[in-house]
């Protein structure tokens, strides 16, 4: 008995001690693992924010957000929308949705540009990419993407997805690519090549990656899917 | 001679008993972190240091604890240091973090770091304890870095990101080529251990 008590009790002390070490450690790191969260994001809204063709920021310096309270500000609801459970659009074959909240920011002449996170099933998880939309008088273009979230991703093949490169073939695509719906070259049936990559990606929305990205089909198409799923979010909001 | 002994414990994982290739303990991250050397270096020092404070600990508290229960209450160190890393990795080192992720929390069944609480740190002082974590990491770190250049290279075609080749076979970066390169370091490691074995036996 005696000995059953004192195993018993050994045991919930080290447990205590364990417990109160990680709980001292987690109130420590709690900040500067909300800012490296909050950093990866602001840094992603500047990144999307420069314009893809003239590589200059498409609003002035001092209006990107650099912090917390300065992102909120830019919080966007389209009237209709209610976000449950962080996610503000589902597709209706879900196959995309998008986050909550979005952002909207102005430019000096009045134009809109629209940022969401879209979420779509990769190989082994969800995919994440924030895109930035620019309303132009002749339509909604993309302007610009940045795949946030890739970790369920194979290695070596879909994970590539990382690669700056890459995500340059996904932007900009005008209006007209955006009305026929992204997809990759391999769901197009074509395989664009030179000059072809470029605009086709533009005019009709199809993302050349078989090149880059061999082998990996499924990663690429869930970012086409979720870019999709925010340019329908807007279409329903009555941005384009 | 006191001196000696101690640098005995540390070159011991580095070298005659190398976690990775001649214990072959650990398999599973060595599997599946290797996919380039920067993943691999990443691992490797994150398990280091996991090794370092365990034995630390463990060869501290190895009095108090019934043998009963000692399992259990390892368990417990080593996923409470593990759980620290990984949020101080998450906080402090976010890159790093966002491509090890998965694999942080998997240190825990890393059967190196259970062996050595259970081989060593229970039955030793604490700077031999310390001085074994460390050198098992340091062996642990520079089989995984090897083992992750040689995949990234012949894969990828580059070693820490450096471009050298534009020969890209990816097998090698997916699973099938972890147990193809693990093998064939393997048996050269092996290789070599058993020749000089035999030469030292022919000099006797």
């Amino acid at each position: 008995m005696r000995d059953y008590l004192k195993t018993g009790i050994t045991l919930m002390v080290i447990t205590i001690i364990a417990a109160l070490v990680l709980s001292v450690v987690y109130t420590i790191v709690e900040e500067p693992i909300a800012n490296a969260e909050l950093g990866a994001k602001l840094k992603a809204i500047r990144e999307v924010l420069t314009d893809s063709d003239t590589g200059e920021l498409l609003i002035d310096e001092e209006s990107i957000p650099q912090t917390a309270t300065e992102l909120a500000k830019f919080e966007w609801l389209p009237q209709g929308f209610s976000p449950s459970e962080g996610i503000i659009y589902r597709t209706e074959d879900n196959q995309g949705k998008v986050e909550s909240p979005a952002y909207k920011f102005v430019k000096e002449d009045g134009t809109e540009i629209f940022i969401a996170i879209g979420i779509a099933v990769g190989y082994g998880g969800d995919v994440k990419s924030m895109a930035a939309f620019v309303k132009e008088p002749d339509g909604v273009k993309l302007n610009g993407i940045k795949v946030l979230e890739y970790s369920q991703e194979t290695p070596g093949l879909g994970a590539n997805i990382a690669n700056a490169d890459v995500q340059k073939r996904f932007y900009p695509v005008s209006k007209e690519g955006l009305d026929k719906g992204i997809r990759v070259d391999k769901d197009a049936g074509v395989t664009p090549v030179g000059d072809q990559i470029d605009a086709r990606k533009r005019e009709d929305g199809i993302v050349t990656v078989s090149d880059v990205m061999t082998g990996a089909t499924i990663t690429p198409r869930a970012v086409a899917s979720s870019l999709n799923a925010i340019s329908e979010f807007l279409d329903k909001a009555g941005v384009r | 001679m006191m001196a000696e002994s101690k640098f005995k414990i540390l070159a011991n994982g580095i070298l005659k008993q190398n976690p990775t290739f001649i214990q072959v303990l650990g398999m599973c991250p060595t599997l599946a972190t290797t996919t380039s050397a920067e993943n691999g270096l990443g691992m490797g020092l994150a398990t280091t240091a996991v090794l370092a404070l365990s034995n630390i600990t463990i060869s501290l508290v190895r009095k108090f604890i019934p043998d009963k229960i000692r399992i259990p209450s390892y368990i417990v160190i080593i996923a409470s240091f593990v759980t620290v890393i990984d949020m101080l990795m998450h906080g402090f080192v976010y890159d790093l973090w966002k491509t090890l992720g998965l694999f942080i929390p998997l240190i825990v069944v890393n059967c190196i770091i259970l062996g050595r609480a259970e081989a060593f740190a229970s039955k030793n002082d604490v700077f031999s304890s310390f001085l074994d974590g460390l050198g098992m990491g340091l062996g642990f770190t520079a089989s995984l870095v090897l083992l992750g250049s040689v995949r990234e290279f012949l894969g990828n075609g580059s070693i820490f990101g450096y471009h050298l080749s534009d020969v890209k076979m990816f097998a090698m970066i997916l699973p099938p080529g972890a147990f193809i390169a693990l093998g064939m370091l393997a048996a050269f490691f092996n290789y070599l251990g058993i020749r000089r074995s035999k030469v030292k036996k022919a000099e006797k």
